[in-house]
């Protein structure tokens, strides 16, 4: 039995973070809307038992990483699928300091892009980067490094903090 | 300009906040009606079953054998040029493996006909390959979505190599998108191809496809990168397309939150040769969708009536 208040609830307290995520992971309004919409729908249909998984943002985030990441890999090789599938709806304007962010992660790996969304967004420490993305602690370590490295390089005007304690313990 | 990298995710939050997120009661009537049209889809399936209806002459099944599935659109048809959409599909650069070439077997136990030898049917072998020798889909499963981008035209398969690639005399590749025949035009695709034809010399086209079967059966599990699941490799019956043909598939269970519990994630491959040209069919799927048996095999008989028509 689903209980849609509960998910009603979940949903409102965790859509916003969900949504910030989905643009961290996609560069793109519109396939944040798709992604994450589509998280919750899976959610959804699942939470009869989902209602009792001790973590259940932690599981939206791996299934937004996980559509995103495949989304990613077709808009690489479809590189008409935009022109071919309809005008988006209407977004506004992103900022400027966000298009110039977004603009350097479309040039990351998709785990590279995870890694640095889970630590600046959701303030994760590694070791729990490491678990959701299940793979070792040394290789979220490895991912942050370089993504922080590729974004010094492609924004040059910005300064790029060193590997926190907590990175690296 | 000088900020902190944090001060930009902050502006990124600040701009993903002005999107309009759904109602919640939106969303989850969403995911109940996307769960009614699969249900939907599963019930057609097994009233084909139970009727006995024979999909063009048999029963079509699942990749796994375990469900029929609903018939794909249409059936294969040859092509007349200028009628139907061409494809333009461009040359791809890329290969399927390396120089060293797995031990030959010779042993061909999914043909089920007499096969042709390579180079012997075609009085003057082909050097290029036109737009026409690449199928097109049936009108109720087009999307419009093609692409011509570069990438491998097989998946990997515990670092195969393929010896039959230094007798490549051309090679063109292509990925598209189809639907199910049900689905509105529009929608998110059920599933997309990676389609390649590729020329050999005279008499080495087998040679591709015996060292394509030896690298399936060489490799029955693997992980693959950025993926932490083991995935299965093994061949299937080919049935009958072209003179000789090779299917295997690679299956895996879904990631978490992908599919449905127990779910397997299947992808299917498929490579037939016709003289001296091979023509590789990989459903890649869309969005973690399961390669469907039906839709495979039809596409794939397009794709022999395509090269054939080609080659006369």
């Amino acid at each position: 039995m689903r209980d849609a208040r509960s998910f009603d609830d979940f949903y409102r307290g965790t859509s916003r973070r969900m949504m910030r995520y989905g643009y961290a992971v996609t560069g793109d309004h519109t396939e944040a809307q798709d992604v994450v919409q589509e998280a919750f729908a899976r959610a959804w249909r699942q939470w009869g038992r989902l209602a009792e998984h001790p973590a259940p943002e932690a599981w939206l985030r791996l299934v937004v990483s996980r559509l995103a990441n495949d989304r990613w890999r077709h808009l690489h090789r479809w590189r008409v699928l935009l022109s071919r599938s309809g005008p988006p709806p209407t977004a506004p304007p992103p900022g400027e300091d966000a298009v110039l962010l977004v603009g350097a992660l479309r040039q990351l790996p998709p785990a590279q892009r995870q890694a640095l969304a889970l630590h600046y967004l959701f303030d994760l420490p590694v070791e729990e980067i490491a678990r959701e993305a299940d793979v070792p602690v040394g290789t979220v370590k490895s991912w942050l490094s370089r993504g922080r490295s590729r974004l010094a390089a492609l924004l040059p005007d910005v300064h790029i903090d060193e590997l926190e304690a907590n990175d690296v313990s | 300009m000088s900020a902190e990298i944090s001060d930009l995710y902050r502006s990124l939050t600040v701009s993903a906040d002005e999107v309009t997120v759904a109602r919640p009661e939106v969303v989850r009537r969403h995911a109940d009606r996307q769960a009614r049209v699969r249900m939907a889809g599963s019930a057609l399936a097994v009233a084909v079953l139970l009727g006995g209806v024979a999909v063009g002459g048999r029963l079509a099944f699942s990749a796994d054998g375990s469900a029929p599935l609903p018939p794909p659109a249409g059936a294969p048809a040859p092509i007349p040029s200028g009628v139907t959409p061409t494809p333009t599909p461009g040359p791809s650069a890329s290969s399927a493996a390396g120089s060293s070439g797995p031990t030959p077997s010779r042993t061909t136990p999914g043909d089920t006909r007499p096969a042709t030898p390579t180079g012997a049917a075609t009085a003057h072998p082909p050097t290029s390959i036109p737009d026409r020798a690449f199928f097109v889909l049936a009108a109720a499963n087009r999307t419009g979505l093609e692409s011509t981008a570069g990438g491998p035209i097989l998946p990997p398969l515990c670092d195969a190599r393929y010896a039959s690639e230094s007798a490549v005399v051309q090679r063109r590749a292509r990925s598209i998108a189809y639907k199910t025949p049900e689905a509105p035009a529009g929608s998110v695709p059920a599933g997309s191809y990676r389609h390649s034809i590729t020329i050999y010399r005279p008499g080495r086209a087998d040679d591709a496809i015996r060292e394509l079967r030896q690298a399936v059966r060489a490799c029955p599990e693997q992980k693959m990168p950025d993926d932490s699941r083991t995935w299965r490799q093994r061949l299937l019956d080919p049935g009958v397309y072209g003179d000789e043909s090779v299917l295997f598939e690679l299956r895996s269970p879904y990631p978490p939150g992908m599919g449905d519990p127990g779910a397997y994630e299947v992808r299917l491959v498929r490579a037939f040769r016709v003289d001296d040209v091979v023509t590789v069919l990989w459903e890649q799927g869309w969005e973690y969708t399961a390669a469907e048996r039906a839709q495979v095999d039809a596409d794939s008989r397009r794709a022999v009536a395509a090269i054939e028509n080609w080659l006369g």
